[in-house]
């Protein structure tokens, strides 16, 4: 089974990078021909470029919630998302992506597309490298998860 | 009319925000964008390799890294005082189409395009790319898809990764082409032209064709007098990836003409206390608030604005749609702010043209791609991103670290044209309190037709759309929100 674990951010945008600091840690966990470790500092489109040929993807990513607490880390199968927008207004969401790569009868779309999301209340507006103490936090559980979520599919040795 | 005094709004951060403040009678007295601006960026560069500012500022934007990527190259050639090689400028001018080959065309097909081919006031769940395929039929959605990532392959076959180009060093690129891929960017580029002609057929068909749409073109609320700038070639024609930065008056004369190391000179940045986004706008004329006309020294920049700053394209079909295009729409200079989506297409055209010019000429296979740098100074560069002209500005210390940064990005140069746009729509489209979802798409229009980008790759969740809208009544009590998918 292909998978690719992704992590999704900005790293010279703080709190943005999250992902990113993810799967560096995983990369030096995880050696496996079946599974895929990259970066990407994109959304919509792009995003699903990278995801296809895959059998399942799992992204890490930072998603501001209106409710939630700064840190949180939370699995949610893409399925329930109505859309997934990144915040450029220059990007369609990797849901309309899917959909539209569908009714062209794509047809290497991963069966299952799970997000590691970790939860900030504000965008990240400020330059930096460093994630910020709570952020920070939440990447060892971040990374735990992630790999609860590859070993479901895939036998790997730590 | 009752006058209604405006506190400062609290500076807000994260996605985009338009509060509009209505007067006793419901109708709107003014409105506000706000949009993330991203701060402590000449903080971050310090002390930073001056040779690693092309992979790191194109991270500043997550659709526009080529952009950043040329503009941070140039200022390093100009910084460490070299002229690269013909052949690199042309490979870098190459890559550089085929940037704004899948720029353009998503926008137009993804982000801009639905509100004319699906309709302005249809529901926001068919208005998008799907609402498109819908009409227009799948077959073209197959077309839409092709061309995008043909755009995106010959961005990285000469750079590296399409989102993050590694191929920009001070004084040439890091990589020539060998004859197959000269091959392989051929037939594409071959491709791509029938696409962006395509394209203007369609544009002719659903939106020129139709007396509403063109109206609605042509409409008050959405009609801005700026200046305009754009960067021209030595023939005043636009030019994407060098030349001299030309601004235009309302009529479509020449009002400054200047070299991108005079940009200081030429160019201030207004401060508002509501917002954190600066406001550019040309000294010789002056800051005189957010207003259009000539006594305002507020311009635009993008598709309408390089247009209206240049005398032409400089290939033979880009510059007949540049000729139909002022017929159609009134003469010099264009002022509607729903011409950017024509004027977008116009340029795809060019950029596909000006791709088959750099392809087939013998000097793209040269091997010969960079020259030897001299000593670190100051150095400043300009392209013109997709969304406007882009400005990167470096002053190194004796051991080639940054000392200095400053950017003016291209949402930037157009955040006063994107502010009075959103106002003057609100201001037509909403009356007696009413406001729907078609009326803020009216809206949203004026915004989207800039394409204006932000820089962070934060999702939003679950459903968070990233363009709020607030309405406030005369007493500055919240009326309503609105949130809507862009």
């Amino acid at each position: 089974m292909k998978t690719i674990v992704l992590g999704v951010g900005n790293l010279i945008l703080g709190d943005d990078g999250v992902g990113i600091h993810v799967v560096n840690e995983i990369k030096k966990q995880i050696k496996n021909p079946d599974i895929t470790i990259d970066e990407a500092i994109t959304g919509g489109m792009n995003l699903l470029d990278l995801l296809l040929g895959y059998d399942k993807a799992i992204i890490i990513d930072a998603v501001k919630t209106e409710n939630g607490e700064n840190g949180e880390v939370k699995r949610i199968p893409l399925d329930d998302f109505t859309t997934m927008h990144s915040c450029n207004p220059h990007d369609v969401s990797l849901i309309e992506a899917i959909e539209m790569a569908k009714k062209m009868g794509e047809d290497r779309i991963p069966k299952e597309i799970i997000i590691i999301g970790v939860t900030m209340k504000q965008i990240p507006c400020e330059f930096g490298e460093k994630l910020s103490k709570k952020i920070a936090k939440a990447v060892p559980k971040a990374v735990e998860m992630t790999l609860n979520e590859i070993k479901k599919d895939i036998k790997i040795s730590i | 009319m009752k006058t209604v005094t405006i506190d400062p709004i609290t500076r807000l951060e994260g996605h985009g925000k338009i509060s509009i403040f209505l007067d006793n009678k419901g109708d709107v007295d003014n409105a506000y964008l706000q949009i993330p601006e991203l701060r402590g960026f000449e903080r971050f560069s310090q002390g930073r390799r001056a040779e690693d500012m092309p992979q790191i500022t194109s991270r500043i934007c997550g659709v526009c890294p080529v952009a950043h990527h040329f503009a941070a190259t140039k200022a390093l050639d100009d910084a460490f005082n070299v002229d690269p090689p013909s052949a690199a400028k042309k490979l870098r001018e190459l890559m550089y189409m085929g940037y704004f080959i899948y720029d353009h065309t998503l926008h137009f097909y993804y982000l801009g395009g639905p509100d004319f081919v699906v309709g302005p006031d249809a529901p926001p769940a068919k208005r998008n790319i799907l609402g498109v395929i819908e009409k227009a039929g799948v077959e073209i959605g197959k077309e839409v898809i092709k061309h995008r990532a043909y755009g995106q392959k010959i961005t990285a076959i000469l750079g590296g990764k399409a989102t993050h180009p590694v191929c920009g060093l001070p004084g040439g690129v890091s990589k020539g082409l060998n004859k197959d891929e000269v091959k392989d960017i051929d037939k594409m580029v071959k491709s791509c032209i029938e696409f962006a002609k395509f394209s203007l057929k369609l544009f002719d068909d659903i939106v020129l064709q139709n007396k509403n749409y063109v109206d609605l073109i042509l409409s008050d609320p959405y009609q801005l007098s700026t200046y305009n700038m754009g960067l021209v070639d030595k023939n005043n024609k636009a030019n994407f990836y060098d030349g001299k930065i030309r601004v235009t008056d309302q009529k479509g004369n020449e009002k400054v003409k200047f070299d991108v190391k005079d940009y200081y000179k030429k160019i201030a940045e207004h401060v508002e206390e509501w917002t954190y986004i600066k406001f550019p706008y040309l000294k010789v004329v002056g800051w005189k608030g957010l207003k259009d006309g000539k006594d305002s020294g507020i311009y635009r920049v993008g598709p309408l604005g390089r247009l209206n700053a240049a005398n032409g394209m400089a290939t033979p079909l880009a510059d007949k749609e540049y000729k139909r295009f002022y017929e159609t729409l009134g003469g010099k200079a264009v002022n509607s702010t729903l011409a950017f989506h024509w004027a977008r297409l116009i340029e795809l055209l060019y950029a596909t043209e000006r791709a088959q010019e750099l392809i087939n000429d013998p000097e793209i296979t040269s091997q010969k791609i960079r020259n030897p740098v001299g000593k670190p100074g100051e150095g400043m560069g300009v392209t013109e991103a997709a969304r406007g002209t882009l400005i990167h500005h470096y002053k190194l210390d004796k051991n080639g670290l940054i000392d200095k940064a400053n950017l003016i990005v291209a949402t930037t140069n157009n955040s006063g044209a994107i502010n009075m746009s959103i106002r003057d729509a609100a201001k037509g489209v909403i009356k007696k309190g009413k406001v729907d979802n078609a009326t803020l798409n009216m809206v949203e229009m004026a915004f989207r037709a800039y394409d204006p980008c932000f820089a962070c790759a934060t999702h939003t969740l679950p459903g968070g759309m990233p363009l709020e809208v607030n309405i406030y009544d005369h007493n500055k009590n919240l009326y309503k929100t609105l949130k809507q998918n862009l």
